[in-house]
Formats: structure tokens, C-alpha cells, sequence
């Protein structure tokens, strides 16, 4: 009864001109949206690949120098394009893909594309996540606005209701067609990035994390679930179908449009952040703490002495200049450790507020969910940092402690390539798709409270729904 | 088939039905007459359970409406002033659909444009979309709606109203058929001359009130007009 219910519903959606104007529309910008992420990805991977190789070769084939030198010649880490980028670009365009590891700084992220960017161009990205969560949601709209209410202006639902149709099956079935409908536009859409994805590497289709996929899909279905749900609900207690559009249209626009801003001001007001100027004029005050410098390196040099028993530094058996290079990093990553600890922290507890203020627009825990399992968020640039922070502490602790070990009183030492190979290629692993899970936890846990509430509601509706 | 008990329904201090008690046979067509307001619509919206009573009950083939909602409406049928139907879908398609709901998804191409045939429609209508209709065919639609579904009882509620006299005539044909194979039929009507031709037996409502009954065969048309005018007088 549902399937016949679901079957009438596209039937009649589908020999409506409006609505076949409305989705080729839809079709053309999600293709349009997925073509430009495709594009961007491509452009990045290739970029990637060519950029990691060639700091790795500049690396390698760097001259003798002294070790220190090389540090400071530093090496490029990139954050590898995430196949599911294609979809939500996330924060990636702002906060940028590289970072330069060099000696007794932790720098920050550069080649930012929205830095490229004019201002118009930034209302006119095309990015699938926009499409997904902001076009389709206003498409469903559209398409369920009028399911209960235009049947009951047009006299349709008692004719319904007095051959003895359940509202239930009623409700599910026009559930049902909206998501067929739907799904007429999105499948063309879905298929053709299944195509880009496997052209768009070697590896081919899913050489990310499989169930990447899987969870971005079902997370979107969710989605589209709970807005139908929502939609046909406003549609079966509305007194009419202007009034059912004109509540959805507001509902639509206050939480695809207006409450991912106002959330985000609200966050960042809970959780303040310091200015890029404050935040940089703290961290110098700490590492330019020469009282605690000079402690830590006594410290370090009455240990050393102790150890090997001697009376001065030029006894020692290693170099004290490579020692004291090295004292210089860790009183240098205790201070960033705190401050970009801090401010990382602060980021995270916005996402916090993100994921609660869930409980008032579902849009804002998918905005979230997409980038997360898209590889893009803040959590997941976080664990990239991390992972090049820790990769550039191993490369001075390598060339300061062969300073250690063999420089010379009076001479300049050189290091060469044997040198440089002990340095291993920056690898980094992102994390899996569990591991985001874990991260968005709430998000989750909201929006599938919001698809048992929809739905609830929906069937309550429903089954109330007068019939005039 | 269709008894109402004591049946009432108050809108705040308006009686809209006040302990109306009627039973339609199967067979019989029980034409109720009044004025608008009489209370005609809210007795058929009190069958198929589309308003809860105030007191009463109303039964369908002996079940109360309230009780089993879905049960009591798979013996009924219902046709408004305008049977009204899905514009984007053909005739067929809409009768189909109906059926479906009501009970009957398996009907072939073949038994639907019998039911066509059987109402009087041209057979070419059938893939045509309902939006261009004519009222009497979209009247006839119901009632191959109501054949297809094999209804013991017939709601009518001004079926007529608004048809020409041979569209008219043609509704009252199929009714007359309809009762002749024992459906109850219960229809609300402005028509004291369609309530005279195919009705068995005629009510006259009036405020709320069911204030006379009678068979039809004890008068003839202008009988039943005085009896009407008497009642309609403060």
C-alpha cells in the first residue's frame, strides 16, 4: 500500500512542469558543484604528489652544510587531499594544506586557496556540501510542502480518507515519493561521482577509507529523511498549503542560512579565540622567557656534568653545543605545546557548541558530520598539525643530537647525505572513519534523535490530520 | 446497513445533529431534504467518522464508526457535490488508484474500463486526465470508484447539484441500479424531484432535527414539495 501510496506521489510529481524544471535544475548545480570539486581535488592531488616529492628531493640532494643549517633549510609537510574533499571542502580552503617544519618554530598552515580568492567568489563556490545541505533541503520543500495540505484545499485527502486509506501508509507513502523523487536527481548526480572518484586516483574508487562513504551517505540520507519528515509533518497540520510553504520557507532559511552564523558567532563568544596578533604576541613572550631558558640549560648542563663525572663542558664527551640547540626545541615545544594547546582546545570546545546547538537546526549537525567524515574539520587538520609537529621535533632531535655527537671544538661541522637519509619522508595516516565517529559523537547521537522525532511527528500528524 | 442512534454533535452551543436516529436497508435510498444547515453534511461526515459525535453512535454494517475507523469505511463509499480527483493523473489511473486504497490493488487495465463502461463513460476518457473532466464524469468516476470497491453503502452528499437534467438522469440511473443489487444509499440533497424519482424514502431535516420521515411511494412530487414547504415554515 505504501509502494502504490509512493508510486502515485512520483506519478504526479513527475507530470508536474514546475517539477521537472525544478529538478533539472537541481541536477545541472549538482553536477556543476561535483565537477568543481572534482576539479579542485585533481588539481590538489597532482599538486600534492609533485610538492612532496620535491621537498623530499630538495631534502635529500641539499649540500654538506652543518646540521643546523639543513634545520633551518627545513621541509615542507602537505596534508594529502582527501578523495571525500570532493564533496566538503570544509575548513581546508581557509586554514590551508602545508606547513614549513624548520628549526624552533611551529609554524602554521600556508597556501590557503580562500587567500586566492576575490570576495564575490567566495558566495559563488560551488561546493557539493552546499548543495547537499542547503539546495536539496529547500528542494524537498518544495516538493513536500503540499502533500497533506494541497490535498486537503483540492478536496483530494477526504476522497482518500473515505475509501479507507491509513493515514500511516498514507504518510510513509508520500515519504516515500518525495525520496523518489529525489532520488531521480541525486542517483544521476551519485553515479557520476562514483565515476569521478575512481578516475580520480590510481588506486581508483574508495582509496580512502571505505566507510568514509558509507557514513557522509548515510548521514546526508538522515538528513534528507528528517527534513521530509519534518516537511510532510507541517503539511498535515497546516490549514493550508501557503501556510505549510511559508512555514517550511522560513524553517528552511533560519537553519540552512541563518543559524550555521548565528551558531558560529554564539560559539565564538562562549569560546573566545585570540586575535592571530595576540595569539602570536603570547607565544613570543614565552619563548623569548630567557629566565627559564637559562634554567633549563644549567639544569641540563649539571645533569650532564654529574653523569659523566667531569668539571666542565668541554670535558664532555659530546658536543654541548648540540645539546643546548636541542634544550632550545624542547623549551620552544613546551610553549607551543600550551599555546596552540590552548587555542586548539578553544576550537574544540566550539565544536562542542556546534554539535548541542544541533538540538535547534539538524543543518548544523550534518555541517559538522559532512566535513568531518570528508576529512576537512578543524579535528582532523588538528590531528594533521599534530602529526607534522611531531615530524619536525624527530628531525631536530636527529640533527641536533648528531651536533651532539660530532662536532668539534673550533671547527664548522659538516653534515652530507648520510646525514639527510636518516631523516625518514614525512608519512602521515589520517584517521579512520571510527575515529571520527568517536569525534562527532553528539552530532550523531542528534541527529538521530531528530529522524525518531520527525518521524514520530509525521505519524502523530498524520493520523490527526482533519480533513477539512 | 447505515443506522445512526441518538446520534448529536454540538459545536459549542450550536446543535449542529441533535439525537438523530435513522436506519438505511440495504436496497433502500434514503434521501435526506432540508436547508442548508439542516445538518445534512454533518450526519455523512458523522458516517465516515471525519468529525467525532458529541452523544450517539453511528454503525456501519453494525460496527461503530468511531471504534473501527478503517473497518467501517471498507463497506462504504462516499461521493461529494464534486468527486474530486488528481488532475495530473488520467481517469483510469484515478479510479485505480482509489481502488487500490480502498482495498482492490490488483484490478486489471481489463476490469477497470469495465467499471468505465458500466458508469456510462466513453471509453477514450479513460487515458485522458481528469483535468479535463467534465463535472458528471467526474461524479461517474466516483461511482466506479464505488463499484470497483464493491461498497454495501452509498454517502452522497448533493451528488447531483449543479449537473444538467441529463447528466441528472443518468446518476439516478446508476443509483437505482446500485440499490436493485442492495446497496443502502443515504443522500443529502436540495432536489425534492431527483429525492422523489430515486429515492425509496425521504427525511426532513430541519435545525439540527430529523422532523419527518416518509416512503416516497405515498405521494407524488407535488405532495412531497407541500410536505416539504409545511415543514420549512417557523
Amino acid at each position: 500500500m505504501i509502494l502504490r501510496i509512493a508510486r502515485k506521489e512520483l506519478l504526479d510529481l513527475s507530470r508536474d512542469g514546475r517539477f521537472r524544471v525544478l529538478s533539472a535544475l537541481v541536477l545541472i548545480v549538482s553536477v556543476v558543484s561535483l565537477a568543481a570539486g572534482w576539479k579542485t581535488y585533481t588539481d590538489l592531488a597532482a599538486q600534492h604528489r609533485t610538492a612532496q616529492l620535491a621537498t623530499r628531493d630538495q631534502w635529500l640532494n641539499q649540500p654538506k652544510k652543518n646540521p643546523h643549517s639543513a634545520a633551518h633549510y627545513g621541509v615542507y609537510a602537505f596534508k594529502p587531499a582527501s578523495q571525500m574533499a570532493m564533496v566538503d571542502t570544509g575548513i581546508d580552503p581557509y586554514v590551508g594544506v602545508a606547513v614549513w617544519l624548520e628549526a624552533h618554530k611551529q609554524n602554521e598552515m600556508k597556501y590557503r586557496p580562500a587567500q586566492d580568492r576575490t570576495a564575490v567568489q567566495r558566495f559563488g563556490s560551488m561546493n557539493g556540501a552546499e548543495v547537499l545541505q542547503v539546495l536539496v533541503p529547500l528542494f524537498i520543500v518544495l516538493m513536500a510542502f503540499s502533500a497533506f495540505a494541497g490535498e486537503r484545499e483540492q478536496g483530494t485527502l477526504r476522497q482518500l480518507l473515505s475509501v479507507g486509506a491509513r493515514p500511516h501508509d498514507l504518510a510513509l507513502g508520500k515519504a516515500l515519493g518525495v525520496a523518489s523523487a529525489l532520488g531521480a536527481v541525486l542517483l544521476p548526480a551519485t553515479a557520476l561521482s562514483v565515476v569521478a572518484l575512481t578516475l580520480s586516483t590510481s588506486e581508483g574508487l574508495l582509496a580512502d577509507d571505505p566507510w568514509r562513504v558509507v557514513t557522509i551517505g548515510t548521514v546526508y540520507l538522515t538528513y534528507f529523511a528528517v527534513v521530509t519528515a519534518l516537511a510532510l509533518w507541517v503539511s498535515a497540520w497546516a490549514s493550508s498549503a501557503r501556510l505549510a510553504l511559508v512555514v517550511l520557507l522560513t524553517a528552511w532559511f533560519a537553519s540552512a542560512i541563518v543559524a550555521p552564523r548565528v551558531v558560529s558567532d554564539l560559539a565564538a563568544w562562549l569560546h573566545p579565540t585570540p586575535s592571530a596578533v595576540e595569539f602570536q604576541k603570547a607565544l613570543e613572550a614565552d619563548l623569548n622567557n630567557e629566565k627559564d631558558m637559562k634554567e633549563r640549560l644549567d639544569r641540563r648542563r649539571d645533569d650532564l656534568l654529574k653523569h659523566y663525572n667531569v668539571a666542565s663542558v668541554d670535558a664532555l664527551p659530546i658536543a654541548f653545543s648540540g645539546v643546548s640547540l636541542q634544550e632550545g626545541e624542547e623549551h620552544g615545544n613546551e610553549v607551543f605545546d600550551k599555546h596552540f594547546g590552548a587555542l586548539f582546545g578553544r576550537y574544540e570546545r566550539q565544536n562542542r557548541v556546534f554539535q548541542w546547538s544541533a538540538l535547534v537546526a539538524p543543518t548544523l549537525a550534518v555541517r559538522g558530520l559532512s566535513m568531518g567524515f570528508s576529512g576537512t574539520d578543524f579535528g582532523q587538520h588538528r590531528h594533521f598539525v599534530t602529526a607534522a609537529e611531531s615530524y619536525r621535533r624527530d628531525i631536530q632531535r636527529t640533527l641536533n643530537g648528531d651536533i651532539a655527537k660530532h662536532q668539534q671544538a673550533g671547527q664548522v661541522y659538516m653534515a652530507g647525505r648520510e646525514l639527510w637519509d636518516q631523516v625518514p619522508a614525512f608519512s602521515y595516516e589520517p584517521p579512520t572513519a571510527g575515529w571520527v565517529v568517536g569525534q562527532y559523537a553528539i552530532a550523531l547521537a542528534v541527529l538521530g534523535a531528530w529522524l525518531a522525532a520527525a518521524v514520530v511527528l509525521m505519524m502523530r500528524a498524520a493520523s490527526t490530520a482533519l480533513v477539512d | 446497513m447505515l443506522e445512526a442512534l441518538a446520534l448529536t454533535k454540538r459545536y459549542n452551543d450550536v446543535t449542529a445533529l441533535n439525537a438523530l436516529t435513522l436506519t438505511v436497508a440495504p436496497g433502500d435510498v434514503f434521501c435526506l431534504l432540508g436547508a442548508n444547515g439542516a445538518g445534512k453534511t454533518t450526519t455523512i461526515n458523522l458516517f465516515l467518522n471525519f468529525i467525532a459525535p458529541t452523544s450517539g453512535t453511528a454503525k456501519v454494517n453494525g460496527l461503530d464508526v468511531t471504534k473501527e475507523p478503517l473497518e467501517t469505511k471498507r463497506y462504504l463509499a462516499y461521493i461529494p457535490e464534486m468527486v474530486m480527483l488528481y488532475k495530473n493523473l488520467t481517469g483510469l489511473e484515478n479510479l485505480e488508484y482509489f481502488a487500490a486504497l480502498a482495498g482492490k490493488p490488483d484490478l486489471s487495465r481489463d476490469a477497470l474500463i469495465g467499471y468505465f463502461r458500466e458508469v456510462g463513460l466513453a471509453v477514450d476518457a479513460a487515458d485522458r486526465r481528469v483535468g479535463t473532466y467534465s463535472k458528471g464524469m467526474r461524479q461517474k468516476v466516483g461511482i466506479a470508484i464505488a463499484l470497483a470497491k464493491g461498497a454495501k453503502a452509498l454517502l452522497l452528499d448533493e451528488p447531483t447539484s449543479g449537473l444538467d437534467p441529463k447528466a441528472s438522469n443518468e446518476f439516478s440511473d446508476l443509483l437505482r441500479r446500485l440499490s436493485g443489487s442492495g446497496v443502502a444509499v443515504l443522500m443529502a440533497t436540495h432536489d425534492l424531484f431527483r429525492a422523489k424519482e430515486s429515492g425509496t424514502r425521504v427525511g426532513i431535516m430541519k435545525h439540527g432535527t430529523l422532523v419527518a420521515q416518509h416512503t416516497t411511494d405515498e405521494f407524488g412530487h407535488t405532495d412531497l414539495e407541500r410536505v416539504y414547504l409545511e415543514h420549512m415554515r417557523d
